[in-house]
């Protein structure tokens, strides 16, 4: 009932802000996710294969400072807010 | 040309350099080696304050002497740098390693055994005006990326057909979250106002309403998913989120107007990315917000 509650809030809510531009494209949002949609956005929501991850990043500085030693090669430091490979 | 959009520029940072990456407003606290070693390189730099974000690309020799830094999303600039300093490195220097004694538990964040990790990523649907730039279109299908937890007592109760409670509570508080423009605000436990998640013969359902006190951001969300385990191992976790979601962190401004449709999804790391060996965004800052939920 609490659900059934919600979801009538929920679609007055959705009513009254959707853009008729806009309401075409967006997927239908509601209460329950059928297995239909489940297994479209599994799908289409994930990251693809990207260039940069072949990339053979250290994560640890020191370390990467140790096989700079090792190999005689500069050290290439990406630095970020939050971490590069996991908040991306 | 976005930074690592381009194959000379991957194919130069992959052969001619030692690459890492960092979450810098770590690294530039840490009272260890690591830490000194970075401020070390980034004190040579333009962002001298540790009090500041440092963040970058910092090009440096094993002893900290700066070679180079930029911080331009456009990629050539990078390029000819990456190629201004290869060319110039003297591979003959020698240099000593450093070892890291003691490092400092303020900033270390252990796994804690028997954990496993699950690759969330989340995107915003629709709702965007057209976009008006490259880089409008760029963060416009961004698709973001952070990793989940699943510790292995609550891996026990997933094989009983339970779904934990602290397990719903973490993928609610520090999972359901607009990340794809930058680092997201996570919900306190007062602001989940509503969650219900189940597990039955291996589908897992649920609803979420969080939402905070002032009314600038909340994100109604249905779920769905499904859990196996094979000879006694997880073998499959596998969720979909979607709902609306209003609203914007301190980092992730100029999401679309009013309500709009965002997709979270997660599925288990295979280990294959290095990614996958990163600690969730949740626990940054104090790892026991993210572990210790009931």
């Amino acid at each position: 009932m609490q659900w059934l509650w919600m979801f009538c809030l929920v679609s007055a809510a959705f009513a009254g802000c959707s853009n008729d531009d806009n309401a075409a494209a967006m997927p239908q949002v509601s209460e329950e996710l059928t297995e239909e949609q489940f297994e479209e956005l599994h799908a289409e929501v994930i990251r693809p294969e990207e260039l940069w991850l072949t990339i053979p990043w250290q994560t640890d500085l020191l370390a990467a400072q140790q096989i700079a030693v090792a190999e005689q090669k500069p050290i290439f430091i990406w630095a970020m807010d939050g971490h590069p490979l996991g908040c991306t | 040309m976005s930074t690592f959009g381009d194959e000379k520029t991957v194919e130069l940072i992959r052969d001619e350099f030692i690459p890492v990456a960092i979450d810098q407003w770590y690294t530039r606290s840490q009272e260890d080696a690591e830490g000194e070693f970075y401020r070390r390189i980034a004190a040579q730099g333009p962002r001298t304050d540790f009090e500041q974000t440092t963040q970058g690309f910092y090009l440096a020799d094993a002893a900290g002497n700066l070679l180079g830094y930029n911080n331009n999303r456009h990629g050539t600039p990078l390029k000819r740098l990456l190629i201004q300093t290869a060319n110039s490195f003297n591979e003959n220097e020698t240099f000593e390693p450093i070892v890291q004694d003691i490092a400092d538990e303020r900033y270390t964040r252990v796994v804690p055994e028997g954990t496993v990790t699950v690759r969330v990523n989340a995107k915003i649907l629709g709702g965007y005006d057209e976009p008006e730039s490259q880089w409008d279109e760029i963060f416009q299908n961004a698709v973001s990326r952070d990793n989940l937890w699943i510790l292995s007592g609550e891996i026990e109760s997933l094989s009983r057909g339970e779904f934990p409670v602290a397990l719903a509570t973490r993928i609610a508080r520090f999972h359901l979250v607009d990340n794809t423009r930058g680092e997201p605000v996570m919900w306190r436990a007062d602001q989940v106002k509503e969650l219900e998640i189940s597990l039955s013969d291996g589908l897992i359902t649920g609803n979420a309403y969080l939402e905070t006190d002032d009314g600038k951001r909340h994100y109604r969300v249905a779920l769905r998913g499904h859990v196996e385990f094979e000879d006694g191992r997880l073998s499959r976790f596998d969720i979909v989120a979607l709902g609306k979601h209003f609203g914007h962190g301190w980092y992730t401004p100029d999401p679309p107007d009013g309500e709009f449709p965002l997709a979270v999804t997660f599925r288990l790391a295979d280990g294959s990315s290095v990614s996958d060996s990163v600690p969730p965004q949740g626990t940054k800052g104090w790892l026991p917000q993210y572990v210790e939920l009931r």
